[in-house]
């Protein structure tokens, strides 16, 4: 054991009766709270009771922040008069990894939110774990929301085991923005002012309008912010792979199936696309963001989340569905989607407020699609008025062709499965990784994670 | 339990292992501890040697200053990578507003507290009956228990993480105020301390009351406890330091934002409007203040007690 | 407990032997019932936790509401040819050695530069020490902050005297460094004052005896000051030492781990795995793999410092 030195026997020596009444108040005070707090097991049991007193309020966890997050607001306030009465209560966390572990360990707890934000892509790894509860779909179709007002293709995801886990809020494409003045100038626009798809249609057609760009610009090109984000490189290469008509077969337990030749040649697109010289290259996330609405280039590959940031900076920010480069239409997405955290005894009544609560805000959807999302609910993109929306009618159409992340039970939305293929792909793009053994590292770690076993 | 420290002015004469802070109180005769002893006469090497000490003392403070300077810019002005000394549109205190109204940050001043305050509170009062127990009573298996509660020291709380919230899962305490406080009263190191402390006490002091026929109870609370309020001061004053800064644990075992405790309310919360420097800046200045003013008022009583009880306790 | 606690004001309590108090008293040996409370939260939330640990690393128990099984050594043979994890173990360690110098060297300068009674005393601790007292959650804001590519200070006072600025936290070469930079500011106080509190006990008149001497500053250092710290030295080392292995909280903030997991430690990878990736068997196996290296490392350190003081 280590020995106290010196100064500390110094200041044990007692001090005599020197009497400080405070310090024997100060004692007594905590042992008079200690007893309290030891005691009180009123605080243990009821600790997180604070917001759920109210039983018209229903709690939800979300991950919006920014334009989003008041968007969010707005859409609760819309969605109010159809809930009866109902308070919805937002904590918004942090999005990524953190935020799906908070809710994994709050779903194991039992002291969860009453329903929560989740990313679509993340079923999969959530529902066979009994973390979440059910929808009941009965009780959402009495309140308007029906299994035929979702495109197939989205409901299917939201499905385990025959029943229903997930309601979808919304779907967001990777897509790309640009200034049309500059892109315009660039020669990329058609005659309506939408983006020229042929202009993008190849590889060496997308790197020459990067060129056009930066020339229009008088700066660089295209951003594309990647630098130590945990998934932006997966988006854009996930994408772009199953462009090329390949997807990766993944079995857990097993080997993982790619095209090594197609993954190579879109990691190779990827580094010349981040080159440092029409485009910049070394950019994280923000800076991404602040290159475009600085005008430092013309163009952004990003999610369409970001248009209610574009649009403050240019309010006559251009938006296209992702360019098909490698020849099969496929644009990278995700979809926003209510969960309900596990309750080892839900009440009821506050259950059926919760559902009341969510199918008022999908129908209130249409104010989502300021934020730039698609919403699911397709009643409201039907409507006339949301095809008058620019520019968010010109990527409608990507949901045509979206591609979720891999239904496996590590894969999707702020996983350690997309940090770490982002974190290869960063490799590649920042480092110079050979874009075949990037490929090979990719696949060699998609083997790890299938050969973990699936917590289940 | 700091701020109650407030009037015990009589410590200013106590033996205090930081006797140059009070060279000036004390008056010492002839040659006093300053830079006479140590530099010599040198003016020279006293200017080196305070050079050295104002660079540094730059050095550590400019990150400080930096937060603050943020915290009372516009956002506009935070993100202006060109005129990033000066804000072009004066200061401002729209971040601390918009932290304050946001109304979580109070909040989780209040838990840290409640959290830290309850820590300490049964920490010191149960190591200090245990390290009672192990200086001056005799039972069967002391020495045993007391060698096992040492070994523990060796456990770093990093490690208990995973088992500790299985075992809050079992006990359906998952985030719940007694989740965050219970596997932090368990100090192995605090008893040690407080052991060690209690071995120095003379036995003649006890002995008077012994012969009046006190029994161990108030022999603790009438002889030992008094005789022992530095020590104890010092070590509360650790362990609060320590429960308040705690983040791993708290971090793990509360989800809900309303328990989380000050150091993981502020990162794991996001404020519904973005990332924005300058308010991200005034909440960090808020959370700062605190222990940073508790600091400026009880300097001593601080350092005191890190030097008395951190070779122990780190 | 609580009989015992209300039992100082009322004098004559031991001897009226009735109640439970009594009861409990007459039966257990007053000195078991001081240290009981302390005995069963030390058994509830630190043997209990450690058995518990030892279960799950045995069994595949994870986050979900399913019944775990007995798998016997599977996770330990796992995680011994889990290369991630062995990384994640070498980023703790050269932390442990990168951290630790400057930690114990720095403080040790400032407090010798404090001690020497200079002016300003009360600013000197200030700046030193006060650091310590922020929260981590504040560390971590205020140094991405700090650190921030195109706005945050450092890069702005580097191209303000000419150079480049860093991608401190995102470039893979100088991450862990830009921590340890952090991680220095944040905790050197710590040792600072435990080195000043040790100085002060340095007695005056080794220092009369040098003056009379002659020695100068330089001499007073090498030959008065400096043996005076050897044994301190030794042991804020192997504290830090201690201290450092254990390193979570200000990665996790900063970088998460990142980029490309090259500052993960390995407190962060046993979470990843334990949490984020729902495998709680997994995760303790990993903890008890790390114990034992902290064991090893602890008894090697032990021996180590026992002989130098022989």
């Amino acid at each position: 054991m280590v020995d106290l030195p010196g100064p500390r026997a110094a200041s044990a020596r007692p001090e005599g009766n020197r009497a400080g009444p405070s310090r024997r108040g100060v004692l007594r005070a905590s042992l008079a709270s200690a007893a309290v707090l030891l005691g009180g097991g009123a605080l243990a049991g009821c600790g997180s009771a604070a917001a759920a007193s109210d039983p018209r309020t229903v709690r939800m966890w979300d991950l919006f922040s920014g334009a989003d997050g008041a968007l969010l607001d707005e859409l609760i306030d819309i969605a109010r008069p159809d809930m009866s009465g109902t308070r919805v209560d937002r904590t918004v966390l942090e999005w990524g990894t953190p935020y799906y572990t908070k809710l994994a360990m709050a779903s194991a707890g039992g002291r969860g939110p009453d329903v929560a934000v989740s990313h679509m892509s993340r079923l999969a790894g959530y529902a066979p774990l009994g973390l979440l509860d059910p929808w009941d779909t009965a009780l959402l179709a009495e309140f308007g929301v029906r299994e035929q007002d979702f495109a197939d293709a989205v409901w299917s995801r939201t499905q385990h085991r025959g029943r229903t886990y997930a309601v979808p809020l919304d779907t967001h494409p990777f897509i790309v923005f640009f200034h049309p003045d500059t892109a315009r100038e660039a020669g990329l626009l058609t005659g309506d002012g939408a983006l020229d798809q042929e202009a993008f249609s190849t590889p060496e057609r997308f790197l020459e309008a990067g060129r056009e760009l930066a020339r229009a610009s008088g700066r660089q090109g295209i951003a594309f912010g990647y630098a130590n984000d945990t998934a932006q490189g997966w988006r854009l290469f996930y994408g772009l792979y199953r462009q090329t008509g390949n997807d990766f077969g993944l079995p857990v337990g097993g080997r993982a199936t790619a095209d090594l030749d197609a993954m190579t040649e879109v990691i190779a697109f990827m580094q010349k696309l981040v080159d440092g010289r029409t485009n910049p290259r070394r950019l994280d996330y923000p800076a991404a963001i602040a290159a475009f609405t600085n005008r430092q280039t013309g163009m952004i590959l990003s999610g369409e989340w970001e248009l209610g940031t574009f649009r403050a900076a240019d309010p006559e920010v251009g938006a296209a569905p992702f360019p098909t480069v490698f020849g099969t239409p496929a644009v990278y997405a995700d979809s926003h989607s209510f969960v309900l955290p596990r309750r080892p005894d839900p009440d009821e009544a506050h259950r059926r407020r919760t559902h009341q609560a969510v199918a008022a805000i999908l129908r209130a959807g249409q104010v989502w699609a300021k934020a730039g999302h698609i919403p699911a609910y397709r009643p409201v993109t039907r409507t006339g008025e949301y095809a008058r929306l620019e520019p968010q009618a010109r990527y409608a159409q990507a949901a045509d062709h979206v591609v979720l992340d891999p239904a496996v039970w590590f894969a999707g939305a702020g996983s350690d499965f997309q940090n770490s293929m982002s974190q290869v792909l960063q490799q590649s793009m920042l480092d110079g990784l050979a874009p075949d053994r990037a490929a090979r590292a990719m696949v060699e770690r998609m083997n790890t994670a299938l050969s973990q076993p699936s917590p289940a | 339990m700091t701020s109650t420290d407030v009037p015990t002015r009589p410590a200013r004469r106590t033996v205090s292992p930081l006797p140059a802070a009070r060279r000036a109180h004390r008056g010492r005769p002839a040659v006093q501890r300053g830079p006479n002893l140590t530099l010599g006469a040198s003016r020279l090497s006293r200017t080196l040697a305070l050079a050295a000490l104002a660079v540094m003392a730059l050095f550590w403070l400019l990150p400080m200053a930096w937060a603050v300077f943020t915290a009372f810019k516009s956002e506009q002005d935070a993100s202006d990578p060109l005129h990033w000394i000066w804000p072009q549109g004066g200061f401002t205190l729209d971040g601390f507003r918009t932290v304050i109204e946001r109304g979580d940050l109070p909040l989780w001043m209040l838990n840290s507290f409640l959290i830290a305050a309850a820590v300490t509170v049964v920490t010191v009062v149960v190591s200090a009956m245990a390290g009672y127990a192990f200086s001056r009573t005799l039972f069967r298996g002391r020495r045993w228990l007391f060698t096992v509660t040492i070994a523990s020291i060796l456990v770093p709380p990093q490690l208990l993480i995973v088992p500790w919230f299985q075992q809050m899962l079992t006990l359906d305490l998952v985030d719940t105020y007694a989740a965050v406080i219970l596997p932090q009263t368990v100090a192995p190191v605090m008893v040690f301390i407080l052991k060690k402390h209690f071995d120095t006490i003379p036995r003649e002091l006890e002995e008077a009351a012994r012969i009046d026929g006190a029994g161990h109870a108030r022999i603790f609370w009438s002889v030992m406890l008094p005789l022992s309020r530095p020590m104890l001061a010092a070590v509360s004053i650790f362990v609060f330091i320590g429960a308040w800064n705690n983040f791993l644990w708290p971090f793990v075992s509360t989800s809900d934002p309303a328990l989380m405790t000050l150091p993981v309310g502020i990162t794991a919360v996001k404020d519904a409007y973005g990332v924005n420097y300058a308010q991200t800046m005034a909440s960090s200045v808020l959370a700062a203040l605190p222990l940073v003013l508790v600091f400026v008022f009880f300097q001593r009583h601080i350092v005191k007690s890190v030097a008395t009880t951190g070779l122990g306790g780190q | 407990m609580s009989t015992h606690l209300a039992s100082p004001g009322r004098p004559r309590a031991d001897r009226t032997a009735t109640g439970l108090g009594a009861t409990l008293r007459r039966v257990v040996p007053p000195g078991l019932l001081f240290a009981l409370p302390f005995l069963v939260l030390f058994v509830l939330f630190m043997l209990w936790p450690m058995a518990q640990g030892i279960w799950m690393s045995l069994t595949d128990t994870s986050l979900s509401a399913h019944d775990p099984s007995f798998i016997g050594l599977d996770n330990y043979t796992e995680a011994f040819g889990d290369a991630e994890m062995w990384r994640a173990m070498g980023h703790t360690a050269w932390f442990t050695v990168v951290s630790t110098v400057p930690l114990v060297a720095v403080a040790l300068a400032m407090a010798l530069l404090v001690y020497t009674g200079l002016p300003g005393q009360w600013v000197w601790r200030l700046a030193f020490f006060a650091p310590y007292l922020l929260p981590v959650g504040v560390i971590g804001l205020l140094w991405l902050w700090l650190y921030q590519p195109d706005l945050g200070l450092y890069n702005h006072l580097l191209q303000a005297v000419g150079l480049d600025g860093y991608a401190w936290l995102s470039d893979e070469s100088i991450a862990l460094y830009a921590i340890v930079i952090a991680t220095v500011w944040w905790t050197v106080g710590f040792n600072f004052l435990l080195f000043l509190a040790a100085l002060q006990s340095v007695p005056d008149h080794l220092y009369e005896a040098a003056a009379l001497d002659g020695a100068g500053a330089w001499r007073r250092l090498w030959h008065v000051t400096l043996p005076q710290l050897r044994r301190i030295t030794g042991v804020i080392t192997v504290l830090q030492i201690l201290a450092s292995l254990k390193v979570f909280d200000q990665v996790y903030l900063l970088t998460k781990g990142g980029p490309n997991g090259s500052t993960r430690p390995v407190v962060e990878y046993l979470y990843d795995m334990g949490f984020t990736g729902y495998r709680l068997g997994y995760a303790s196996a990993i903890s008890y793999i790390f114990f034992a290296l902290i064991v090893l490392a602890s008894a090697v350190q032990f021996v180590a410092l026992r002989r130098r003081e022989k």
